[in-house]
């Protein structure tokens, strides 16, 4: 198994340079470009249907050529080539979303292991002794190594998923939404595990997700919507591009209504306000430090009470909201203004031809 | 490494399931168990039988002795006790008056269903046997039952047969219908062994479509499967091997059962194991046809049931596929029945040696559903 000392190179493991992926009339994915370092966690964020899946499917060799545009390197190898896939699929891993898609319930975990494992060329020996390294480091007990999986819990499933995608200390793990379906404890869980995993292994892993805490263990998240790649960096540094660096007041205000907010909002240095409960909202400010207290006064002013108030910098979860509300505003005016051109027009043509029957019945008289 | 690690899953698999294991093995038993008892004795009925005779008419001219005692007899025979046959009456016949009368007699009878057939024993029946010469019985049985048309057609061996051993008789005894060159002896289960070659093929067909025909479809880990080196090709060859592994256990052990109900073989026992595998493969080979083209578990079992309809109706024994136009032979050839049933008929009945080009057109029939089975999975859409 490679060690940690591999981790963060320089080396890129996965290129993705405008990717489009098209099924028909359907472009799914639009121009998508981005890099995987080795050793790195990348996390791909993006409410249902992003096209997070279908990237993978790409990177994965599991859509055709024919579908896809763009320059693909999945460890130097281009998945266009059909000749390639054998060594790209030796080179990878893969954990399911679902458990069921990836064991062998009836079975226990060392068959499956040594079953998957066979896959990849390796002897029952050598997986036996892959698997029991990766069992202790995902703390799955040795009395049950050897039990149908059926009779495990549904973290230890989860966790026998993940060594079997690791069995063959493969360049990449791509991992599909893996903390889907477990409840919140066990959810960080599964997070610090990966991070062990890719710690201890130095195992570069590409999640994708849209649960916004898998960031914690992210070294760079990409997000996307609607197939297009909306921001692609460290969680820090994305943090960094909202107002005053990610600087917010989150105030606790009494009776909150949406004409409070809208009052809030016509603060000339408030830059975004988010509503995070009943009487919660969050306020990024134009240089926050400087203007704090001047918003507070203006709060006093028009009778708003504040209940109490902390600050705090934002997270990757607020980055997210803000930068899908922004792209949905955006949207929305574009297409308020593509309809405002259609009418104007349309009426424009309608006086042309208006203009024109008035001109053939003068001509006419 | 890769095939033999994927075969340890596919029989892991079925191991660990041990409701299905159960199910595998022991309804070919209960199956043949069943039929075995509901068809165990020689005779599926017992028959009713008069026997009326000429031979009390008084004869000149061609024989010279008129001893007129072998109809008796033959009649005696039924009187001490047969295994098919009770006797309801003899009646002996001096004019042809008394012959009209008794006729007409047991015809009512027929009619009424006190007798199920009565026997004509001819003029000079007893001279003929003196003079060694051959013989005939002509018999008549209601028509109406067409199941007991057949059976009393093998009953009718034997009084015949025992009423030879007792007089020591050599020469042939004719009855009216085609002497059964190559039927089963009446000592032997006769109904359960004129239907063995349609029953035992049918259920290993049936057992062994059902053992594969779910090993694709229901094999949800096969996505992620196809997300390693792995070809295609190992995954459904590890598939056809263990089942054909599960199938040869399930092909011998009713094999087994069979022997054990009292299987008539007069031809080779081992070719006629050849050809019972032959037929486990062409069920394993369709069953991965079936689990290959459909999509759902539900789908495979629905085209499971039609299938075993069709290859049932196609076996060759409800229509003949001789009978047919040039085309529709073609699809009946296209069903491993139809080989496969002519090849045990062969083997037990007329103790030919396996005809070898019928039982590689057999296998090669059931390559044809393996291959396609492979091409289908080839190009389906298998994506996690």
């Amino acid at each position: 198994m490679r060690k940690i000392e591999e981790q963060n190179s320089n080396e890129v493991v996965v290129d993705v340079q405008n990717l489009n992926v098209s099924f028909g009339e359907a472009h799914i994915i639009h121009d998508v470009s981005f890099q995987v370092k080795k050793g790195e966690i990348i996390g791909l964020f993006g409410i249902s249907g992003a096209g997070k899946t279908t990237i993978i499917r790409v990177l994965t060799c599991q859509i055709k050529s024919k579908n896809w545009t763009g320059k693909v390197l999945v460890t130097d190898l281009t998945p266009e080539k059909k000749k390639n896939h054998q060594k790209i699929l030796s080179r990878i891993g893969y954990v399911p979303q679902l458990e069921l898609l990836n064991l062998y319930f009836e079975l226990s975990p060392l068959i499956n292991i040594e079953t998957f494992a066979s896959n990849y060329g390796m002897k029952k020996e050598e997986a036996q002794k892959v698997a029991e390294e990766l069992f202790t480091i995902l703390d799955i007990a040795e009395d049950t190594w050897t039990n149908a999986l059926k009779k495990l819990s549904g973290g230890e499933k989860k966790r026998v998923s993940m060594a079997i995608g690791l069995i063959h200390s493969p360049d990449v793990l791509f991992l599909d939404e893996p903390t889907t379906g477990v409840d919140a404890n066990k959810r960080y869980d599964i997070l610090n595990y990966l991070k062990k995993l890719n710690r201890r292994l130095g195992t570069t892993m590409f999640v994708i997700t849209h649960d916004l805490e898998a960031a914690l263990v992210c070294d760079k998240t990409a997000i996307l919507r609607e197939g297009k790649l909306l921001a692609f960096d460290t969680p820090q540094n994305l943090i960094q591009t909202l107002p005053s660096k990610g600087l917010l007041a989150r105030l606790t205000i009494e009776d909150l209504t949406e004409e409070m907010i809208e009052i809030i909002q016509e603060y000339e240095h408030c830059e975004k306000i988010s509503r995070v409960g009943v009487s919660e909202v969050e306020i990024f400010l134009n240089n926050f430090e400087k203007n704090l207290n001047y918003f507070i006064d203006y709060l006093l002013e028009k009778n708003i009470k504040i209940v109490s108030m902390s600050r705090d910098v934002a997270n990757f979860r607020r980055f997210f909201q803000i930068l899908i509300q922004e792209q949905e505003e955006m949207e929305r005016k574009e297409e308020k203004e593509k309809e405002n051109i259609g009418r104007e027009r349309r009426e424009g043509r309608a006086i042309e031809d208006e203009r024109e029957i008035e001109e053939n019945n003068a001509a006419n008289e | 490494m890769k095939l033999s690690a994927l075969i340890r899953k596919e029989l892991g698999r079925i191991r660990a399931d041990k409701r299905s294991l159960i199910l595998l093995f022991s309804i070919p038993i209960i199956l043949i168990v069943i039929f075995g008892l509901t068809t165990g004795g020689s005779t599926t009925k017992f028959f009713n039988a008069a026997i009326i005779s000429r031979d009390e008419i008084p004869t000149y001219g061609d024989y010279t002795s008129n001893s007129s005692e072998y109809d008796e007899e033959f009649a005696g025979v039924f009187i001490k006790g047969l295994g098919s046959f009770g006797f309801q009456g003899y009646y002996p016949c001096p004019n042809e008056a008394a012959f009209l009368y008794a006729y007409e007699k047991n015809m009512e009878l027929l009619r009424t269903e006190v007798i199920d057939v009565f026997l004509v024993l001819p003029e000079y029946f007893s001279e003929k046997i003196e003079n060694e010469t051959t013989n005939w019985i002509a018999y008549f049985v209601d028509g109406s039952d067409s199941q007991a048309i057949s059976a009393i057609e093998v009953s009718m061996q034997e009084p015949i047969s025992v009423f030879k051993q007792e007089i020591e008789m050599t020469e042939n005894l004719t009855v009216l219908i085609p002497y059964l060159e190559f039927d089963v002896p009446f000592w032997e289960k006769q109904t359960i062994n004129y239907a063995f070659p349609l029953t035992i093929p049918l259920i290993i067909i049936g057992t062994t479509m059902n053992l594969s025909c779910l090993s694709i479809v229901s094999d949800e880990p096969l996505p992620r499967m196809v997300i390693t080196p792995t070809p295609k090709s190992s995954i459904i060859l590890s598939k056809l091997i263990a089942n054909l592994l599960i199938m040869v256990i399930q092909a011998g052990e009713i094999f087994i059962g069979t022997a054990l109900f009292g299987l008539y073989v007069l031809g080779s026992l081992f070719e006629l194991l050849l050809v019972l595998l032959g037929v486990g493969v062409a069920g394993v080979a369709i069953g991965l046809f079936v689990s290959s083209l459909t999509t759902t578990e539900q789908q495979a079992n629905q085209l499971y049931i039609i299938l075993f309809v069709v290859i049932m109706l196609f076996s060759g024994i409800y229509i003949n596929p001789d009978d047919l136009p040039t085309a529709m032979q073609l699809i009946v050839y296209m069903f491993p029945l139809s080989h496969a049933i002519p090849l045990i008929y062969n083997i037990t009945f007329k103790g030919l040696p396996l005809d070898y080009v019928r039982y590689f057109g057999l296998l090669i029939l059931s390559a044809v559903y393996i291959f396609l089975a492979y091409i289908i999975f080839l190009i389906k859409k298998v994506e996690v």
